[in-house]
């Protein structure tokens, strides 16, 4: 009995173990089994396989049996996620119900997930820009947070690295504020865009429009190739799981590619409840799992523990993992764990007419969505009564001119019309937001999911920073619009519940001081050298870029970190 | 239209087929998932979605089914509140092309059946709430069922799964596209 233990013990002991499948998690399996290391990934929900999985991926608009719509008796049992831009018809399996994983709202918070292997990697909007120094020196220069332990230098080679693999389309505009990448072709402005571009540069001295950088595969290269993945083919149905790979997913890229090692062990209907912590050994030793199957409880040990959970939930499994020597959760000496949760302040939008460009319109869909404004707000020096800035998501569109009026066979006749309508042009907010202690998560004190973990209280909102950004916005959006000619311009400010930008950040924050953060320069934890958090946990601060391509430069730096410190053994 | 054109838009009608409950002369009330329909009140919405969008050398409404499509989207995708307000317009109907021409819409000539659904796109028709929401959901799921049926998007305005493309500067003469497309 006692041998049978032991040999199965054995079978449960991996070099690594990686919690979480999507974004960061299939960054950390990919690299940690590309150095030989025997990794074990746990996702709590279930598979989904590359083309196998996505079943409605060649479906025909008419296919769908609403045309997308989500029926009402879903949409009525789901409020929150109900919300996202993306629960439609085709992709509603991807995202996570209401009540399959209930978390307690102390102020709203829209928590949007995707419980399966490769998470919200399959979902995400593909938004990939580099950060600068003026982000990572953010905190220091406005005096909140903490300061980030590393700069633009100590991350640019990792950017490097994971652009190339991911496939980041994009122009190099040259700008300090939002550093070139590897880049494969951009796809291009329109008429429009083109012209706003012009007229944006030509007015302001800081401002600039340029084409969206998005993970797509515009034109492949070998290692694209080399991955089983092919050229974006401008579909746009990119919820769905793409039949291409033609962006960047952890389904497509990263999972099998760290299959093909040899040396991944995939586990989903793993729900992790803590991480085992070893007194004597003074580091972490495993992972402790509830089979959602079988409701067992088993351990796997590892000696290096990659927490890739996705922010909220990295927060959760930390704080539950509470030992004699963390009684307040693992690494958590500071007391900030699962506080300083950020998010991105995506409140206002605006759009207008565009008279004439009747010459141009456009075939096709633009993958990358359109323009993209970078941060121009308090970049070199503070300018406004606001700390920090906001980047603008922007697009310029043309459609067929139909009229919708009447019936009868010249209105039937008319819904066929191919005759070219007017531009609309439109912009959305993408704001720093400030992290603060007030802005928490943390455990309830009695009630527990279906798994025994204890659910988590969410207590984060905006403030009067985030209502001075949004105003400010429409403000210079609108001047921009007007100078730049357009007519019947729209602003509309929203107070949609922090969360819903499904870019919350932050609770196990990186820092130079153990007293003051959670991870060190590597995403280490300070106190427990072996486990490594790489998700959006780590966030010190949010920038107003796009987070996800800093999450996989930041894996892929503290994998390459983590396999030098084991070989030295130091782990 | 030719048989050949004939014969493949009738395929694509029943490509986009949707089975709901139906009636018949024999079987009076359809039973859906939130209130039952009557035998004249579905002929009524098929007429009235025939008369939106009808029959010519292409088809219309009913060889569309769009009646079904749009049952389909009030039984299942529609708020209770905006559901009873449907249901109850639905019953005020009949009104309208009584006043207009002192008989049922199932009695007026297509003329007339335009006439009553034109009358409600002037402002001051008076009529109710419920009545307006009613047409208007009728016209409106009827329109989408068009634009999204098989027929019209492989035959009017072509829906390409695959564009493999994205021509960001298309040119454009006199409101058309220069290019041959969908």
């Amino acid at each position: 009995m006692a041998n049978l233990n032991v040999d199965s013990a054995k079978e449960r002991t991996f070099d690594a173990i990686v919690i979480g499948s999507g974004m960061s998690g299939g960054w950390a399996a990919k690299e940690l089994t590309g150095k030989g290391l025997k990794t074990l990934m746990l996702e709590r929900g279930r598979d989904v396989k590359h083309l196998k999985d996505y079943p409605t991926t060649n479906m025909y608009p008419w296919e769908f049996e609403h045309r997308g719509e989500v029926p009402m008796d879903i949409q009525e049992a789901n409020p929150v996620v109900n919300r996202c831009y993306a629960f439609h018809e085709d992709a509603m399996h991807f995202f996570v119900k209401d009540q399959e994983h209930p978390y307690i709202q102390t102020k709203p918070f829209d928590w949007i997930r995707g419980y399966q292997v490769g998470g919200k990697s399959l979902l995400w909007a593909r938004q990939t820009q580099r950060w600068s120094d003026f982000d990572f020196e953010g905190p220091a220069r406005d005096g909140f947070a903490v300061d980030w332990p590393i700069r633009y230098k100590d991350i640019a080679p990792w950017y490097s690295y994971v652009e190339k693999f991911a496939g980041i389309s994009g122009n190099k505009d040259g700008l300090a504020e939002l550093p070139d990448g590897e880049f494969l072709p951009p796809f291009p402005l329109n008429a429009v865009e083109t012209y706003f571009s012009k007229h944006v540069k030509e007015k302001y001295k800081n401002r600039h429009v340029i084409s969206a950088r998005c993970a797509h595969l515009s034109k492949p290269n070998q290692i694209h190739l080399d991955q089983g993945r092919s050229q974006c083919q401008e579909r746009t149905l990119c919820q769905r799981g793409c039949p291409f790979g033609g962006y960047f997913s952890a389904n497509a890229s990263t999972i099998p590619w760290a299959l093909k090692s040899g040396n991944l062990t995939l586990r989903p209907f793993s729900v992790v409840q803590s991480i085992i912590y070893d007194e004597q050994k003074g580091k972490a030793t495993g992972v402790r799992v509830v089979d959602t199957n079988t409701k067992e409880t088993i351990d796997y040990y590892a000696r290096i523990i990659f927490v890739n959970a996705a922010a909220i939930n990295t927060n959760l499994v930390l704080l539950n993992s509470t030992s004699h020597r963390f009684p307040n959760g693992l690494g958590n000496d500071s007391g900030v764990l699962g506080k300083y949760v950020a998010f991105h302040n995506y409140s206002a939008h605006i759009g207008a007419e565009v008279e004439g460009f009747e010459e141009w319109a456009t075939d096709g869909r633009n993958p990358a969505g359109g323009g993209y404004i970078p941060r121009f707000r308090n970049v070199y020096k503070q300018e406004t009564d606001f700390l920090r800035g906001y980047a603008c998501g922007l697009g310029a569109y043309r459609g067929y001119k139909h009229n919708y009026e009447g019936v009868g066979e010249d209105f039937k006749a008319g819904l066929s019309g191919k005759e070219y309508g007017k531009w609309y042009i439109g912009s959305h907010l993408m704001g720093e937001t400030i992290p603060k202690e007030s802005n928490f998560v943390a455990l309830d004190p009695s009630q527990k999911d279906a798994w025994g973990v204890p659910l988590l209280k969410i207590s984060v909102d905006y403030d009067d920073n985030d209502m001075k950004m949004q105003k400010d916005y429409v403000e210079q959006l609108t001047e921009m619009f007007t100078t730049a000619g357009f007519k019947n311009i729209k602003a509309q400010t929203n107070h949609q519940a922090p969360g819903l930008d499904i870019h919350e950040m932050g609770g196990a924050r990186m820092g130079l001081d153990p007293k003051t953060s959670v991870l060190n320069k590597w995403n280490q934890i300070h106190s427990c050298k072996n486990v490594f958090v790489t998700d959006g946990a780590s966030m010190t601060s949010t920038s107003c870029q796009n987070p996800s391509l800093t999450y996989m430069a930041l894996t892929a730096r503290a994998a390459d970190y983590a396999i030098s410190e084991m070989k030295k053994g130091n782990v | 239209m030719d048989r050949r054109t004939a014969i493949q838009n009738l395929a694509l009608v029943i490509g986009g087929a949707v089975l709901l409950p139906h009636c018949s002369k024999s079987n009076p009330t359809a039973h859906f998932k939130h209130f039952d329909i009557t035998y004249d009140q579905q002929t009524l919405i098929t007429d009235i979605a025939e008369t939106i969008i009808p029959k010519t050398t292409t088809p219309g409404a009913t060889d569309l089914n769009l009646y079904g499509f749009v049952m389909k989207m009030v039984d299942e995708c529609t708020k209770k509140e905006d559901q009873q307000s449907f249901m109850k317009g639905l019953g005020e109907f009949d009104s309208v092309p009584k006043k207009m021409f002192s008989k049922t819409f199932a009695d007026c000539s297509k003329k007339e059946r335009e006439d009553i659904l034109k009358s409600f796109d002037k402002k001051d028709n008076g009529y109710s709430k419920d009545l307006t929401a009613f047409y208007q959901g009728v016209r409106g799921l009827t329109v989408w069922g068009y634009t999204e049926s098989k027929y019209f998007l492989t035959k009017e305005i072509v829906y390409e799964l695959v564009p493999g493309r994205y021509n960001a500067w298309y040119p454009v003469k006199n409101g058309k596209a220069v290019a041959k497309n969908g």
